[in-house]
């Protein structure tokens, strides 16, 4: 098997005397699209936060593409391709829908201050390419007639898919949705099962995702990882995860 | 046309009566705070870090021209030596704003307006106690004229070249801030003041977008000083105390926290106040001053207290300021807009 895009191998944060997570590992092949499942509390969020950096681990590595990136600062590993959503939405509530986006674009890291405080051509030039490709993301997240709304204006659905949009404009090769169909209604999930399936297949985007939505999980997932109590306690396809006990025993109480 | 042009601004410089020293004075006083607040609404209204050291750059700008030009005058063409105190001004206080910045960005909240605090006030008391001859200490630097000469018969020239010189440098200042921050690296900073969580987590390095805005913010700062050592002629310690931090917070909220037309009617609103006030009794008006109601007039003695109490009051009422993040024109736009709404609706 080749270097996965990316692992966690015997992760486990600890918080005083509390363990979050416990000798977790998981690795993600380029271009998979991986469910990551449990109870409530079980440290899923958790996980998210020591993979982006927005935690640090208590021990155990981080590898991208082989590496280990354990001591990169999270957004040193935003850069290297890796793009979050999150659980309790996290937009930049005063800014526009489009700024929103515009921050987060690669391109927009070609100008520097000065190129923005006196105008020069190649501000002119950057503003000419983040704003087209926003515009572009905000197209394909179905929020392009909202662009000039203030973001925090925003119902919570488009609210959602602008996070997308803004993970995106990161150009990532790994996103990491945290409970993206969260309070969305039927109609909308299902719209998002196609914009994440579509996401993986043209541009080959390696997906984890974290989302209580079995439909959703078992719809678009062709592996998923479970956890519980901070452990991981199964891994496999939708169908195998179904039928492991430990699981079904993690979620409705083993008899 | 273009012979008749120096002769005819001497002939209106000199005719300024008391009346038009007056305005001109306090229009250089307005440009002056308007410069104050729009480089210390870059720090603490777009990039919502509370700094309390802005008098700090102020002050480091006005002594890094003034000693300039205080060993230097003569030595080069008084346009050129001006420049150049400008541009060192700027540079000092920028180099300031970085060497501030770097450590106590770090801080949040209440520990970086300590921080920040703590350098206003150590660089005051610094220049304070070095020796005469290096700064001036308490008894002042005297700062050459090396612009437009100052003397009672070129008064009025000197006046009105000032005020207009202050108004180039108002829009000069407003441009280079409305242009920072609506620009990509401008965003990062109003991103990283909203949510520096979600920011870092995109890809922003919230580090930099902090303090590369507090350092063009330190270095304005550092040109409106340059300004005022010019504008003054003398600069002293005692002229860059907390109660000017207090006066550029005001003029930031009173305008708004983000709003650069409010930040500059602010600054009118608050000078023409305070120099109206300043004249004992107001019977030393010139004409053609509006004084204030004679009911105002026990407002002189307690002027400080009062605009320190205007600013608690606008942060528990209003904390983002009057205006908000809106500029004047977004205002008279929305009211446009209501009042052709309702023509509209009553012609349909």
């Amino acid at each position: 098997m080749s270097t996965p895009l990316f692992a966690i191998e015997g992760v486990t944060k600890r918080y005083g005397g509390l363990t979050a997570v416990q000798g977790v590992s998981i690795a993600l092949q380029a271009g998979e699209l991986v469910g990551l499942i449990g109870p409530n509390g079980a440290g899923k969020t958790t996980c998210f936060n020591l993979i982006t950096g927005a935690d640090t681990v208590t021990e155990g590595r981080v590898l991208w593409q082989g590496e280990d990136v354990t001591g990169l600062r999270d957004w040193q590993r935003a850069r290297l391709g890796m793009a979050r959503t999150f659980q309790n939405i996290r937009l930049w509530k005063d800014m526009t829908v489009r700024d929103n986006v515009r921050t987060v674009c690669r391109a927009a890291a070609q100008a520097g201050w000065l190129d923005g405080l006196l105008r020069t051509p190649r501000h002119r030039r950057v503003e000419a390419e983040v704003g087209a490709r926003a515009d572009e993301l905000l197209e394909r997240l179905g929020v392009a007639s909202l662009a000039a709304l203030r973001a925090g204006d925003l119902p919570y659905g488009p609210q959602r898919k602008l996070e997308i949009a803004r993970a995106l404009a990161l150009e990532p090769r790994l996103l990491l949705l945290d409970e993206p169909a969260a309070g969305m209604t039927p109609s909308e999930k299902t719209d998002l099962m196609q914009v994440v399936q579509g996401l993986r297949r043209d541009h080959g985007l390696t997906v984890l995702v974290i989302e209580h939505d079995m439909r959703f999980v078992m719809g678009i997932c062709e592996r998923i990882v479970v956890l519980d109590h901070g452990e991981l306690i199964g891994q496999g396809t939708p169908d195998e995860v179904r039928r492991d006990p430990r699981v079904v025993a993690a979620y409705l109480g083993s008899a | 046309m273009g012979s008749d042009a120096l002769p005819s601004t001497l002939v209106l410089g000199l005719s300024l009566g008391p009346t038009g020293l007056w305005w001109t004075h306090l229009l250089v006083m307005v440009g002056m705070y308007a410069l104050l607040g729009l480089s210390l609404n870059l720090i603490n209204g777009y990039g919502r870090m509370f700094s309390l050291g802005h008098h700090g750059f102020w002050a480091l700008g006005a002594y890094a021209a003034g000693s300039l030009v205080h060993h230097a005058a003569g030595s080069m063409p008084g346009p050129l030596l001006f420049l150049a105190s400008v541009v060192l001004a700027v540079g000092v206080a920028a180099l300031g704003g970085l060497l501030i910045g770097v450590p106590c960005l770090r801080l949040k909240g209440d520990y970086l307006a300590v921080a920040t605090l703590g350098f206003g006030e150590i660089l005051r008391i610094t220049i304070q106690n070095l020796p005469e001859g290096l700064l001036g200490a308490n008894i002042g630097l005297t700062v050459p004229r090396v612009l437009l000469e100052k003397t009672p018969e070129t008064k009025g020239l000197f006046q009105a070249g000032w005020a207009g010189l202050m108004v180039v440098a108002v829009v000069l200042v407003a441009w280079l801030v409305r242009n920072l921050v609506t620009s990509a690296r401008g965003r990062t900073m109003l991103a990283v003041a909203q949510d520096e969580v979600a920011a870092g987590l995109l890809g922003v390095d919230p580090t930099r977008s902090k303090v590369a805005p507090f350092v063009v913010g330190a270095a304005l700062a550092g040109l409106a000083g340059a300004l005022y050592a010019h504008y003054q002629g003398t600069i002293a310690p005692q002229e860059f105390t907390f109660l000017e931090m207090v006066k550029m917070l005001l003029v930031v909220v009173l305008g708004g926290l983000g709003s650069i037309s409010g930040c500059i009617l602010a600054a009118f609103v608050l000078l023409y106040v305070e120099q109206v006030l300043q004249l004992a009794g107001q019977d030393m008006l010139p004409a053609g001053v509006p004084p204030l109601p004679a009911s105002w007039t026990w407002l002189a003695e307690w002027w400080s207290v009062i605009y320190a109490l205007v600013l608690v009051l606008l942060m528990i009422f209003r904390p983002h300021g009057l205006l908000g993040t809106r500029e004047l024109n977004d205002l008279l736009r929305s009211w446009r807009t209501r009042r052709t709404g309702r023509g509209t609706g009553a012609g349909a």
